[in-house]
């Protein structure tokens, strides 16, 4: 009687334990998901290089089916997430992307080809003409907790009868009637393995697998087998089937992506077919069904004549238990398995993920992150991204092998450096890699690093010279001094020196900042003031604590390659100063957008002083440090300075097209000399990204503002040149600055021409005026 | 002789050019309604610019339908293709206006302007929205005095489109 009582208690506190442990999880956060940051989409329109995006691989990595190639390519029927490629044309029914303000609907497009480029957009159903087309950003990363498992949450509602049947079919076909653990089940089971020798089969109901991966570990013990059929009996007992279910969907494990794991039909649907789980076939889902035994063991993508056959016998048991209708088992069976492109994670997108959860509000910590299921739609263009990695890791690499004395033995003290790319209009970070190896070291060089910026500081140094707020201290005529200079400071006298080692005397603006005189630009300095030194490079975006002492002029301010980047996109941008952003919205895993970043800006510049620059960096690529830009085949518009510290410590350059502004920094963490300027370090790296974002051909113009005039001048004086001057070059000068001497000296236009247009131009402003004040 | 033909000649030219000038002046004041539509300069330009002129008509669609968040994002896809596309800026500066932030119109009215000058796409007619937009986001975010300057001088460059102060997607579109 005891013993009994006893043991009575026993089993009654056990039963509590697990009680309060089933209610724990069901009660509380039953699923952790991670949340998925997505790129920015990628736009088609008509002119587009197809080739030069890599239109076809994006598709494949966005898990589009590719079709058999067919002469009726633009007329046959091809389902959703197909593509069908010809020679000059490609057809391709696009899936659409659910979003809660914007979402994309699924648009069958035929995309003619001219050559490489897109000729024509055309919507199939309706023969319109398409100016431009989105497509589905793509899948950057997942911000995962320590299990690295990734689902996409779904509701019954929106899981297909068929999928909850085959399931049911193969896994538990009497889910609807037991109540947690079917015994007639168990004892089918305990015959079938008898009759084996071995086990064959499982007893398990849905309900005991959901106990067993919810709170149990899948040992094989009597006890482990015992407290499982408790829990599902009490999970029974509390909830729903239909919760219950659900839950197992959400929760059953159905196979890898590389080192993360695939839980739940919703990932699973996306993952194999490249769908969401509501648009399966009867066929589909019972290839789902079949899978859950073993996913890897079944898996369609290593073994899809295995997985063919446990679909097939899915297909029956449906069949022979009454859920489906013969037509349907037919049409199954025939149904060819139609898999997605099978799709990784973008590469070497770890730095970006860390920096743009720096900059989401802060209640969204790493619990938040990897369990709430977020979607996070990003900037970052992935195929930039994707030449940002190659050309920094390729870059190092190939420095290494001409400069075996740049190579460590230990990775985590090897060459370093980053890339970060940005659309200087809008802030945007297309491509970040802060690093060759985040799994060697996640210190982001990028945005975490503080090095000294050396002569890539000297623009703003330049700026501040020749902004007309204060007065300009000089134009592009003027001609700079650089001779031996020295500064008594409290610390010592300071004398500057150029890199070789030599004094060029007088030289115009344009050959010092070309040639990166630090004397010349230092005596600049002392001119322009310290103070109005630091506030230019404030205004454009340098954040860092910059020092006040005379050699600031030749960048000794630490500063990062992010701020870097948004300084020189101020200028890109014509003086107006881009905030960053690194993600467009943030929706949580109900639908609703929580978060937003606009595009915001200020003009913290005036658009001629900004052009002045500009142009004056334009030489640098054109005939000084940058050259190098041009020799490796990037053509059109690009501004841009080297940047080396003292010893040869950091390399860095800050180059421009008027679309993108990218910075490259190559150095040691701990910082040693390698021995090489910049322009043989840095730029290589840059030119290789720009060549392959561009494809070598910059887009746009830098565009001259109406207060910017452009004059002949005498190079050597910066006299205006008139005919009988003996030297000319054309000089670009804020309206009101231009040079008012000439040469020769005192030169009068003996024959002063008569400008018709402007003399026109005045007849008609006259004219309508005159016409205004009649009427 | 010769030099009073080569007079009477370039005489008859200049009355016959200031004429036709004349004419053509005609024709741009604002005798009928003649405001600036987007869809006007859409087939214009590189193919960058084009397609992104689409996207900014279809921001404009999505505002006339009351769609934001649509709208904002189809105008960010236009800067995405064609960042130098001072349409977009107006169409982003005209969105904000009419929202609950309009001073944040400002910055991107400024940013139309200086690349319409830029581009040397500036004219009275896209003078007049740009004006009016900047009337109308300084007047919303409380400095009536001088926003009313702007939306008087919008008015007297397009009394069509600014003569109730309003500029609606459909109307820009």
């Amino acid at each position: 009687m005891g013993a009994g009582f006893a043991t009575g208690f026993l089993v009654g506190r056990e039963l509590v334990r697990l009680d309060r442990i089933v209610v724990t999880r069901f009660e509380g956060r039953r699923f952790w998901v991670p949340s998925r940051v997505l790129s920015a989409p990628t736009i088609l329109y008509p002119g587009l290089d197809a080739r030069r995006i890599e239109l076809r691989s994006v598709l494949e990595r966005l898990g589009y089916r590719n079709e058999a190639p067919s002469p009726r390519l633009a007329t046959r029927p091809v389902p959703v997430g197909s593509q069908i490629w010809g020679n000059d044309q490609a057809r391709v029914h696009l899936r659409g992307f659910d979003h809660p303000t914007r979402p994309e609907r699924p648009r069958d497009i035929v995309i003619r080809l001219d050559g490489s480029s897109i000729r024509e957009i055309r919507d199939v159903p309706s023969g319109r003409i398409l100016g431009a087309v989105l497509l589905e950003p793509e899948p950057v990363g997942s911000y995962y907790g320590p299990n690295r498992e990734q689902r996409d949450l779904v509701r019954l509602a929106d899981v297909p009868q068929h999928l909850v049947d085959a399931v049911a079919s193969v896994e538990d076909q009497r889910f609807q009637s037991h109540h947690g653990v079917d015994i007639q089940r168990i004892v089918g089971a305990a015959i079938a393995n008898v009759r084996a020798g071995g086990i064959r089969e499982g007893g398990s109901t849905l309900t005991q697998q959901l106990a067993k991966n919810f709170f149990l570990t899948p040992d094989r013990t009597l006890a482990r087998k015992l407290e499982e059929a408790a829990m599902a009996l009490l999970i029974e007992a509390r909830y729903a089937k239909d919760e219950i279910l659900e839950s197992y969907l959400n929760e059953i494990y159905l196979g890898q992506r590389g080192a993360t794991a695939v839980h739940g039909v919703g990932e699973a649907s996306r993952f194999y077919f490249g769908k969401p789980v509501r648009h399966l076939t009867p066929g589909e889902s019972a290839l789902l069904a079949g899978i859950i035994q073993s996913p890897n063991r079944i898996s369609p993508f290593r073994h899809p004549e295995q997985a063919l056959e446990r679909r097939n016998l899915v297909l029956r048991l449906m069949l022979d238990q009454g859920r489906i209708d013969a037509v349907t088992y037919r049409a199954g069976l025939d149904e060819p398995v139609r898999l997605a492109a099978r799709t990784a994670e973008a590469r070497g997108a770890r730095y970006f993920l860390d920096a743009l959860r720096r900059q989401l509000p802060e209640v969204y910590d790493t619990d938040t992150l990897t369990s709430e299921g977020l979607r996070i739609y990003s900037t970052l263009d992935s195929r930039l991204q994707r030449a940002a990695v190659d050309a920094l890791s390729q870059g190092i690499e190939e420095l290494e092998k001409r400069n075996p004395r740049l190579v460590r033995e230990d990775p985590a003290r090897s060459l370093q450096g980053c890339i970060v790319a940005l659309r200087p209009q809008t802030g945007e970070v297309l491509a970040l890699v802060g690093g060759r190896a985040y799994g060697v070291s996640q210190f982001d060089r990028c945005t975490q690093a503080r090095r000294p910026a050396g002569s890539a500081f000297k623009p703003f140094v330049y700026a501040a010279a020749l902004e007309p707020r204060s007065g300009p201290a000089i134009t592009l005529a003027t001609t700079l001094d650089d001779s031996p200079l020295r500064v008594d400071l409290p610390t010592g006298p300071w004398e500057p020196a150029n890199f070789d080692h030599k004094f060029h005397g007088p030289v115009s603006v344009r050959e010092a900042i070309e040639r990166s005189l630090n004397v010349a630009t230092a005596r600049l300095g002392q001119q322009v003031g310290t103070p109005r030194m630091a506030d230019m490079a404030r205004r454009l975006g340098v954040e860092s604590r910059l020092p006040n002492v005379a050699s600031l002029a030749l960048g000794v301010a630490d500063v990062s390659p992010l701020e870097m980047a948004r300084a020189y996109a101020t200028l890109a941008n014509g003086g107006v100063r881009p905030e960053i952003r690194t993600f467009e919205d943030l929706v949580d895993g109900g639908g609703n957008t929580v978060a937003r970043r606009d595009i915001e800006f200020r003009r913290v510049l005036d658009s001629g002083t900004a052009f002045l620059v500009t142009s004056l960096l334009e030489g640098v690529v054109e005939h000084g440090t940058a050259y190098g830009v041009r020799r490796a085949g990037v053509e059109g518009p690009v501004a841009g300075k080297t940047g080396t510290s003292d010893d040869e410590r950091d390399a860095w350059f800050v180059g421009y097209t008027p679309e993108l502004v990218v910075v490259v920094w190559i150095g040691f963490d701990d910082p040693q000399s390698m021995g090489m300027a910049s322009s043989r370090v840095a730029v290589p790296i840059w030119a290789r990204f720009v060549a392959a974002a561009t494809g070598g051909r910059v887009r746009g113009s830098f565009d001259r503002p109406p207060d910017v005039v452009e004059l002949a001048i005498e190079p050597s004086t910066g006299a205006v040149a008139r005919a009988g001057c003996p030297a000319s070059r054309n000089e670009y000068f804020l309206a009101g600055t231009e040079p008012t001497h000439t040469c020769p000296a005192g030169w009068v236009d003996p024959n002063p021409t008569f400008d018709v247009e402007r003399e026109v131009d005045k007849l008609r402003d006259a004219f309508k005026r005159w016409l205004n004040d009649v009427l | 002789m010769c030099s009073r033909t080569a007079a009477t000649r370039a005489l008859v030219f200049a009355l016959a050019t200031a004429f036709a000038l004349g004419c053509a002046s005609f024709g741009s004041l604002r005798l009928s309604p003649d405001s600036l539509r987007l869809s006007e300069v859409a087939d214009a330009g590189d193919p960058e610019r084009r397609s992104s002129m689409q996207l900014v008509l279809q921001g404009l669609g999505d505002d006339a339908d009351m769609q934001s968040a649509r709208a904002l994002s189809s105008y960010e896809n236009a800067l995405r293709v064609d960042p130098s596309n001072p349409y977009a800026y107006l169409a982003l500066a005209r969105h904000y206006v009419y929202g609950p932030d309009p001073e944040r119109a400002l910055p991107y009215l400024d940013k139309c302007r200086t690349l319409l000058h830029a581009q040397g796409a500036w004219s009275p007619r896209v003078e007049a929205h740009v004006e009016g937009v900047r009337g109308a986001a300084l007047v919303a975010s409380g400095r009536p005095r001088e926003g009313r300057a702007h939306l008087e001088r919008a008015r007297a460059l397009d009394s069509w489109a600014w003569g109730d102060e309003y500029l609606a997607a459909s109307e820009l579109r």
